[in-house]
């Protein structure tokens, strides 16, 4: 069994400020985020605590439009920046569970964490965490525990 | 987003699957079953609730593949299945490649940015690694 997350580290030539403002600067943002060919005419990023963020993607044919929501959680310039993201309609609201095929009523929520530390010479080295909560489970956190513990008893097995 | 390359079906698997996670007391059970087979009355001894609500919560473990019941034996145990899990795996791991092509594009759009210093095209050649002092 792996882990439940993507976790990936990466050091770009760049300096901290800059890296920190192509991740939270929505017109920075959208100049790399999307899928090749991809556009993003949508990036609004309130860069704040508890501020909102909502971005959407359209195909290189413009025929196919994906929004996303979401919530900073922490923004601490420029070492750490934790947020969440769902996909949602153009007005924002989280796709619900019946959008989506699901019996169940958690909504699937990622959350993405980016840590960033100047590495001397100008670079900055970033590692990026992925990972899937079900949102307003009995606790998000436990439920990540709970699938740890169990993924361990299965490797132990 | 590559949510469009997966099929249908791969996607539907895995809402069941984590539907049927995202249940305390399922998990609970699953937790149980790790520890080896169980019939359905030793799985409901911990909770209290009554054998028909715990036969539920066992057949949306079982609709997600999650735990198998034998057919055989009077008492028909549980037994846990890795299956499902390991394609949530395979969901996370989904992720990585979107990411890793992602951040091929952020350093190239920071070669820019260092190279051009501020210039509004960035098809200049990048001189990241000269890059001196002359403002």
């Amino acid at each position: 069994m792996s882990e439940d997350a993507v976790v990936i580290e990466r050091t770009f030539d760049a300096p901290i400020e800059m890296v920190w403002q192509a991740w939270t600067d929505g017109e920075h943002f959208a100049k790399w985020y999307g899928p090749q060919g991809f556009t993003i005419p949508v990036a609004n990023m309130d860069a704040q605590v508890g501020g909102s963020r909502h971005i959407c993607m359209a195909s290189p044919d413009g025929s196919m439009k994906m929004w996303f929501t979401g919530e900073y959680r922490t923004v601490d310039a420029t070492s750490l920046l934790v947020y969440t993201e769902a996909m949602s309609d153009e007005d924002g609201n989280v796709l619900s569970p019946a959008d989506m095929g699901m019996p169940d009523d958690h909504p699937m929520i990622t959350e993405v964490t980016v840590q960033l530390t100047a590495d001397g010479d100008g670079k900055t080295r970033m590692v990026m965490t992925h990972a899937g909560i079900p949102a307003d489970s009995p606790g998000a956190s436990g439920w990540a525990m709970a699938f740890d513990k169990l993924t361990a008893h299965l490797a132990a097995a | 987003m590559n949510h469009n390359d997966t099929t249908t079906d791969d996607d539907e698997r895995l809402d069941q699957i984590f539907a049927a996670l995202a249940n305390r007391t399922r998990r609970a059970i699953l937790d149980r079953l790790a520890a080896g087979p169980a019939t359905v009355k030793e799985l409901a001894e911990p909770f209290a609730m009554s054998l028909p609500a715990v036969s539920k919560h066992i057949r949306v473990l079982e609709g997600a593949g999650l735990i198998e019941q034998g057919r055989d034996a009077q008492y028909r145990p549980c037994s846990l299945q890795v299956g499902p899990l390991r394609e949530i795996d395979r969901w996370t791991e989904r992720y990585r490649p979107i990411w890793e092509d992602r951040f091929s594009r952020l350093d190239d759009y920071l070669g820019r940015l260092t190279a051009d210093d501020g210039a509004p095209d960035g098809h200049q050649p990048k001189r990241r690694t000269q890059r001196s002092d002359d403002e």
